[in-house]
C-alpha cells in the first residue's frame, strides 16, 4: 500500500513538471551547478529575477559557496575532477586554470557570435587574452569588474588612504595635508588641545590594525609615501619600462616612516593594544569615534562609517587622505601623489566554464543576451516601478528601495547576485539609448549619492570647495603597462612571501614600540633578517611584473 | 538500615560549613559561566550597527530582533533544521546501538579478538591521511556525495565513546555476566538484558556526546552537499550566513554603499543569534538526558 | 568458559594452544557478530583512506594523483626540521596542551566532585547546565570576550590596578610569555562544564552502599571523596589521561589562530597553524601530510607509552 502511493506521489510529481517544461518552447530547460570562490547566500526559491532567467533562457542555478579554506576546497574538486559548470575559483582561479578545469572562451567568443561580449572585452583584450603552454590565445574568464564604459567615476577613495577624522581636520581650520608629516602634525596637535572626547573617553592618535591578512594597515603605507599606488609588497619604478622592482619594506626609505610610527608611539599617539586588536576590536573603536587616523583602504571598516552615521557622529567619519614622504625624508626627491588608480579589468576573477560542462555554447549565449541594456537594468537597478522608478530619464531610487538593496534578505528574494557578481557586467556610464548619462551603478548615481549626503559632509565639502570626497586626492592616474602588482600570482614563490611576511608582521611592531635609542639597531636587525626572503620575492616579482608588461605592451 | 539516619544526624562541624562553602563556589562558578552566554544573548537582541560599538553587557543597548529576522525570514532555515534533527537522531541512535555492543564485546576478557580489535580501533583516533583521500573515498569509492546518507554512514561510529562505554561496563561488577551465563544467555542476549539496561547513564552521556556532534557538524555538508540546497544543514546554512554577512560588510565600495542604513545586520550581531538559534535546540533536549547521568542509578538495588 | 577468562585477565598473555584459539572463536560467535561489522566499517573508513599517507613522500599534485605526483624520498621532512618555526611549533604545541590536560582534568574532576557533593537536586542540575553552556559558544565569541577582558584597559587589568599589584597594566594579550596559560584559561572557562559530564556519569556508577558503609565507619567527607568517589572515577580517568597523552600533538588551531597576533607568534604558532600556514594554503600538500604522519607516529608512541606504564601499574588500560 505504501509502496503503490510512492508511486503515485512520484508520477502525480513527474506529471506535475511536464506542462512546464512543454511550456518552455525552444530551449531545452536545464540546472547549471554553480561554484562560487566565496560565501554567499542561497537565493530564495521565489526570487523573481532568476525566474526571469528561467522563463527567458530556461535556465536555473544549483549554486555551492565558499565556507572553509578556498585552495583546500579547489584542491579537492581538482583531485575529484568535479567541477560545476560556472566555476569562479575566487582569488584562487589560478590554480583551477593550471590544472586545465576551464575551457577556452575563445572558442565562443568572437565579433560575429557575440558581438556585446567581444565589445565588452574588446578595450582590454591586450590585458585579458593570454598565451596557452603552447602559443595559442586564450581566455579563460571573463572579469567580473572592471570593464566599465565611459571615463571613470572616482566619488570617493574606495581603496588605500591615510584616513583622518573630519573634525580633526575642522578643528584645524579645513588645512591641506600633503605630507605625512602634516598628517601626523595635525593628529598630534588635536589630541593635544583635545586629550579626550566630549563623555571623556581618551583618543587615539593613530590605530594600526594587525589582524591576518589585514596587516597591509601596517606594511603597506610606504610604497603610497613614495608615490606609487597599491602594487602589494614591492615598488615599481614605472618611469621607465624596465620597470625596476623591489621589496620596499627592507629599503633605506621605509625607515623613515617606522621612526615617525615610532615617534608617536613615544609620544602616546600610538597605543600598544592596538598590535593585539582583533578586527571586531578594531571596528568598535572606529565606531566609537574615539580613533582619530588610521592608515586602511575604505573597504575594510565601511561597517565603522555606518555605525557612526547611525549614531549621527558624522563628525567622527572618516576622510582619505594621501600624503606622501617630504622631501627631507628621501634625499630632496619631490615625490608626487598617486593613490588613486585607472579602473583596471579585474583579471582571472569571475566565472570561468568548465571543461566537463556540456552547455558552453549555451552559456556563452546567455551571457551575450544579458549584456543588452534590458538585462543591465534588471540586474544592477531591478524591476522599474518595484525598485526603482524613472523621472525624466533619470534612474532614481526612494531612500526606501535603495535600502532595500542593502539589505541581505531583501536580496535574497528580489536580486540574482550570486549569480551576477561573478558575471560579466557593465559598469561606469550608460553611453547611449534611453537613459545615456545615467550610471550603470545604482550606487555611483548623482542623485542618489548626494541625496543621502548628510549636512555635515556637504558643509565639510564646501569648506574646501570640493564636491566630492575623491577630491582630496589626486585625480585617477592610468595605470602602467603591468597593471596592479598586488594581483600577480607569486604561487612559485609562496613560502618565501610567507616568510617575508611573517618578519614584518613580527618585528615591525617590536621596532615601533622600542626604546628610540635602540631603534637603528632594531631596524638594521629586521633588515638583515629579511634580506633573504624579500631578495627572493623581490627578483621573482621583477621577472613577473615584466612579463605582465610585456605581454600588455608585445600585444598591443 | 536505621543506623545511618542517627549517624546523619551527629552533623559536625564542617558538614554544616561545607554545604556553604560548595554552594558559594558553585554559585560564583555559574556566574563566571554564565555572563558570555548572556553577554552573546544581549548581543544577538541588539541592534547590529549600534553593537558595532562593542561594550554591550548583560542587556541589549538598543533593542532589536533583526538579527533574528534576518535568520528566520528564510524558509531554507526550516527545510535545513528538519535535515539537521531528522540526521542527528539517526546517527544518535545508530551509535548507539554499534557503539554498545562493540564496547560490550571489549569489555569481555575472554573475548578472543579483544585485542586486536581494541588495538585497531584505536589508532583510528590518532590516525587521519588526511581530508583528500577521504573526500576521494566517500565521493569516488562509495559515491556518497550529494546524498543524504553522507551524514549517516561516515559517522556510525567513534571509538572515544565506545571506550566511554566499555570503561563503564567494565565498572559493572562481573557477576552479573557470569551468573547470566550460567542459566545459558549468550552474549547478546546477555548485553540486550542485562547490560545495555544498566548503561542508561553512560548511553546518556554518549547519545548527548554524538548529538551535540551531530547537530554542529557543518563541514560535511560543505564538502559533499554544498550544492545540493535541499540537503543543507542548520549549522552550515548558519555559518554561511555568517560569512555573507561578513563578506558583504567587507563589499562597501562607493560612498553610497558607507551611508547604510540603521536596519543593517552585522556579523556581530548575527553570529551571537546564530549562536542562540543553534543552542536553543540542544538546551531543549538536554534535561531528558541530563537526567540520567545526573542522578544516576540505583545500581544497589538491581543487584540486590 | 568463565575459567579462560579468570586466567587470561590482568596481563596479556594469549591462551595457549592454536586448536583451542579457534576452538574458542568458534564459541565466541555471538561476540563477533557483535563486533565485526563495526570492525570491518572501521578499516574501510578509517584505514582505508590512509594510503594517502603515501604522499608524505610525494609532491602531491591533485591533478595528478597518488600515480603520477613525483617522489620526494624525505624531502618534506627534511624541509619540515629545518625550520626553526615549525620545531618552535612543536614546543608550543607540546606546552599548551600539557597545560590544557592538567588544567582540563584538574578543573573538571573537581567540578565533578563539588556537584556530587550537592544534596539539593536542582541546584546540582541547575548548576551542572549552566557551567556546561560555554561549550556551545564559538570560539570567536569566547575568545573576542576574552580579549576584552585581558585587554590593557579590561576588568582583569582594572583588578591589578586597583589592588596595587602592578603600577601598569599588564599587557597579557601582547606578551608572550603569558600566552599559553592564557589559552589554558580559556579553555577552562569554555569546557569545565562539558569535560565533567563525562566524570559525572562515571560517578553514577558508584554503589551508594559505599558511601553508607564508609559512613558508618565514620568517614568524613572528605574521606569519603578520597576513599569512595576517587577511586569509583579512577579507571574513567586513568583511560582518559591515556588518551589525551595520545593527543598531546593537538593543541588545535583555531583559539591559537584567534588569540594570537604576530608579536606573540613565537609563542602561538602551533603544528597545525603551521601547517595552515605553510601546507594546505600553499598547495604543499605533501608537506602537509609529512607533519601528519609526523603528528601521527608520535602520537601513537605516547599513546602505547602511557598504556604500558598503565599497565605496569596495574590500572587500566585502553588497549
Amino acid at each position: 500500500m505504501k509502496r503503490f502511493l510512492a508511486v503515485l506521489l512520484a508520477a502525480m510529481m513527474v506529471l506535475g513538471l511536464i506542462p512546464a517544461v512543454m511550456a518552455e518552447g525552444a530551449a531545452e530547460p536545464i540546472t547549471l551547478t554553480v561554484f562560487r570562490g566565496d560565501p554567499g547566500d542561497q537565493p530564495a526559491d521565489d526570487n523573481k529575477i532568476y525566474k526571469l532567467i528561467e522563463e527567458e533562457f530556461g535556465v536555473k542555478f544549483e549554486f555551492e559557496f565558499l565556507a572553509g579554506d578556498l585552495d583546500e576546497t579547489l584542491g579537492l574538486k581538482i583531485a575529484n575532477e568535479d567541477y560545476p559548470d560556472l566555476f569562479d575559483g575566487g582569488n584562487s582561479a589560478d590554480l583551477i586554470i593550471s590544472n586545465g578545469a576551464l575551457i577556452n572562451l575563445l572558442d565562443y567568443i568572437s565579433p560575429e557570435k557575440t558581438p556585446r561580449l567581444w565589445a565588452h572585452i574588446e578595450p582590454q583584450k591586450a590585458r585579458l587574452i593570454e598565451k596557452d603552454a603552447e602559443g595559442n590565445d586564450v581566455l579563460y574568464i571573463i572579469p567580473n569588474y572592471g570593464l566599465p564604459d565611459g571615463p571613470q567615476i572616482a566619488l570617493t577613495v574606495g581603496g588605500p588612504a591615510f584616513f583622518i577624522q573630519k573634525q580633526v581636520l575642522e578643528w584645524a581650520g579645513y588645512p591641506t595635508i600633503k605630507t605625512i608629516d602634516e598628517y601626523f602634525k595635525v593628529l598630534e596637535d588635536f589630541i593635544t588641545a583635545n586629550p579626550t572626547d566630549e563623555n571623556g573617553n581618551p583618543y587615539t592618535g593613530f590605530a594600526i590594525l594587525c589582524e591576518d591578512w589585514r596587516h597591509f594597515c601596517l606594511i603597506n603605507p610606504v610604497q603610497h609615501l613614495m608615490g606609487r599606488p597599491n602594487d602589494g609588497e614591492v615598488l615599481v619604478d614605472v618611469s621607465n619600462t624596465d620597470f625596476h622592482t623591489e621589496t620596499f619594506i627592507d629599503k633605506p626609505y621605509a625607515k623613515p616612516y617606522y621612526k615617525k610610527l615610532n615617534d608617536l608611539f613615544q609620544k602616546g599617539l600610538i597605543n600598544k593594544d592596538t598590535f593585539v586588536m582583533n578586527y571586531d576590536q578594531y571596528i568598535a573603536a572606529l565606531s566609537s569615534g574615539t580613533i582619530l587616523g588610521m592608515f586602511d583602504q575604505a573597504w575594510d571598516f565601511g561597517n565603522a562609517t555606518s555605525a557612526l552615521n547611525a549614531a549621527g557622529m558624522y563628525k567622527n567619519t572618516f576622510v582619505a587622505l594621501g600624503p606622501v614622504y617630504d622631501p627631507a625624508d628621501v634625499d630632496g626627491k619631490v615625490i608626487e601623489e598617486h593613490y588613486l588608480n585607472g579602473s583596471l579589468p579585474n583579471v582571472r576573477r569571475g566565472f570561468g566554464i568548465s571543461v566537463t560542462s556540456p552547455y558552453a555554447e549555451r552559456i556563452v549565449n546567455m551571457w551575450e543576451e544579458m549584456l543588452s541594456d534590458k538585462w543591465q537594468l534588471i540586474f544592477n537597478w531591478g524591476i522599474e516601478g518595484e525598485d526603482y522608478y524613472v523621472e525624466n530619464g533619470r534612474l532614481l531610487m526612494t531612500p526606501e528601495q535603495y535600502a532595500n538593496t542593502q539589505d541581505n534578505t531583501w536580496i535574497m528574494h528580489n536580486k540574482a547576485r550570486a549569480f551576477f557578481e561573478s558575471s560579466p557586467k557593465k559598469q561606469g556610464w550608460i553611453m547611449d539609448g534611453e537613459f545615456k548619462g545615467n550610471c550603470w551603478e545604482p550606487g555611483n548615481q548623482d542623485e542618489i549619492v548626494f541625496g543621502l549626503m548628510n549636512e555635515y559632509d556637504k558643509k565639510f565639502l564646501e569648506a574646501y570647495g570640493f564636491s566630492k570626497f575623491a577630491d582630496f586626492v589626486n585625480p585617477p592616474i592610468e595605470l602602467a603597462p603591468y597593471g596592479e602588482a598586488w594581483q600577480i600570482d607569486y604561487t612559485p614563490v609562496e613560502i618565501e612571501h610567507q616568510d617575508f611576511l611573517n618578519i614584518q608582521d613580527k618585528r615591525l611592531p617590536e621596532i615601533i614600540m622600542c626604546d628610540p635609542s635602540e631603534f637603528d639597531a632594531k631596524w638594521d636587525a629586521f633588515v638583515e633578517e629579511i634580506t633573504p626572503s624579500a631578495t627572493a620575492f623581490g627578483n621573482y616579482m621583477q621577472e613577473a611584473v615584466l612579463k605582465e608588461a610585456q605581454k600588455v605592451l608585445g600585444n598591443e | 538500615m536505621t543506623a545511618i539516619p542517627v549517624q546523619k544526624r551527629k552533623a559536625r562541624r564542617h558538614d554544616v560549613v561545607f554545604p556553604v562553602v560548595n554552594a558559594i563556589i558553585l554559585i560564583l562558578l555559574m556566574f563566571i559561566t554564565l555572563y558570555p552566554v548572556l553577554n552573546t544573548v544581549a548581543y544577538s537582541f541588539n541592534d547590529g550597527t549600534d553593537a558595532l560599538r562593542g561594550g554591550i553587557g548583560l542587556f541589549p543597548r538598543v533593542f532589536s530582533t533583526k538579527s533574528y529576522a534576518a535568520i528566520l525570514e528564510d524558509p531554507a532555515v526550516y527545510q535545513a533544521a528538519w535535515i539537521s534533527a531528522s540526521k542527528t537522531v539517526l546517527i544518535t541512535l545508530l551509535n548507539l546501538f554499534w557503539t554498545g555492543m562493540l564496547a560490550y564485546t571489549l569489555s569481555r576478557r575472554e573475548y578472543v579478538l579483544r585485542r586486536v580489535i581494541t588495538t585497531v580501533l584505536v589508532l583510528t583516533m590518532y590516525i587521519n591521511a588526511g581530508l583528500i583521500p577521504n573526500y576521494l573515498l566517500i565521493t569516488r569509492t562509495l559515491s556518497l556525495g550529494k546524498s543524504y546518507w553522507v551524514y549517516i554512514i561516515p559517522t556510525m561510529f567513534s571509538c572515544f565513546n565506545m571506550i566511554v562505554i566499555r570503561t563503564y561496563i567494565q565498572g559493572l561488577p562481573d557477576a552479573l555476566v557470569e551468573s547470566a551465563r550460567i542459566d545459558g544467555a549468550g552474549d547478546i542476549r546477555v548485553y540486550w538484558q542485562i547490560i545495555f539496561p544498566l548503561c542508561t547513564p553512560v548511553m546518556a552521556t554518549v547519545a548527548l556526546f554524538v548529538a551535540v556532534g551531530s547537530w554542529n557538524s557543518w563541514f560535511d555538508t560543505y564538502l559533499y552537499c554544498g550544492g545540493q540546497k535541499q540537503l543543507h544543514s542548520l549549522q552550515y546554512l548558519l555559518k554561511m550566513k555568517l560569512a555573507t554577512t561578513q563578506a558583504s560588510a567587507n563589499a562597501a565600495k562607493t560612498s553610497v554603499d558607507a551611508i547604510k542604513s540603521t536596519t543593517q545586520t552585522t556579523p556581530i550581531t548575527i553570529r551571537c543569534a546564530i549562536t542562540v538559534v543553534s543552542t536553543v535546540p540542544i538546551l531543549v533536549v538536554y534535561p531528558f538526558l541530563q537526567k540520567y547521568f545526573v542522578t544516576g542509578m540505583a545500581l544497589g538495588a538491581v543487584k540486590g | 568458559m568463565s575459567t579462560i577468562g579468570k586466567r587470561s585477565a590482568g596481563n596479556a598473555v594469549i591462551p595457549v594452544r592454536k586448536k583451542s584459539f579457534f576452538r574458542t572463536l568458534g564459541s565466541q560467535w555471538q561476540l563477533m557478530l557483535m563486533s565485526v561489522p563495526m570492525f570491518l566499517y572501521v578499516l574501510l573508513f578509517n584505514y582505508g583512506p590512509m594510503w594517502g599517507w603515501i604522499t608524505a613522500f610525494q609532491d602531491y599534485k591533485p591533478k595528478l594523483g597518488l600515480f603520477n605526483s613525483p617522489w620526494v624520498g624525505w624531502k618534506n621532512f627534511e624541509w619540515l626540521f629545518s625550520r626553526e618555526d615549525f620545531l618552535n611549533s612543536i614546543r608550543n604545541t607540546l606546552a599548551m596542551s600539557v597545560i590544557n590536560l592538567v588544567f582540563g582534568t584538574v578543573s573538571s574532576i573537581l567540578l565533578a566532585i563539588l556537584l556530587n557533593e550537592v544534596r539539593m537536586r536542582a541546584f546540582k542540575r541547575t548548576v551542572q547546565t549552566v557551567t556546561y553552556l560555554p561549550h556551545f559558544l564559538s570560539m570567536v565569541i569566547v575568545v573576542g570576550m576574552a580579549q576584552n577582558i585581558f585587554a590593557s584597559n579590561g576588568a582583569i587589568n582594572h583588578l591589578i590596578l586597583s589592588l596595587g599589584l602592578s603600577k601598569q597594566p599588564v599587557f597579557f594579550l601582547g606578551e608572550g610569555r603569558y600566552f599559553w596559560w592564557l589559552v589554558g584559561v580559556i579553555n577552562v572557562w569554555k569546557e569545565v562544564g562539558w569535560n565533567t559530564i563525562i566524570y559525572i556519569s562515571a560517578m553514577t556508577s558508584i554503589d551508594p552502599s559505599l558511601y553508607e558503609a564508609a559512613s558508618i565507619d565514620g568517614a568524613g567527607r572528605l574521606q569519603r571523596i578520597l576513599h569512595v568517589t576517587l577511586p569509583g572515577i579512577k579507571s574513567t580517568f586513568v583511560i582518559l589521561l591515556i588518551m589525551n597523552i595520545g593527543h598531546l600533538m593537538e593543541a588545535g588551531f583555531e583559539i591559537q589562530y584567534l588569540l594570537g597576533s604576530s608579536v606573540v607568534m613565537d609563542w602561538s604558532q602551533t603544528i597545525d597553524v603551521f601547517v595552515l600556514q605553510y601546507g594546505i594554503s600553499k598547495q604543499q600538500y605533501g608537506v602537509a601530510t609529512a607533519a601528519g604522519l609526523f603528528k601521527s607516529v608520535v602520537a601513537i608512541v605516547l599513546l602505547l607509552g602511557a598504556n604500558t606504564i598503565a599497565k605496569r601499574l596495574d590500572e587500566a588500560t585502553l588497549i
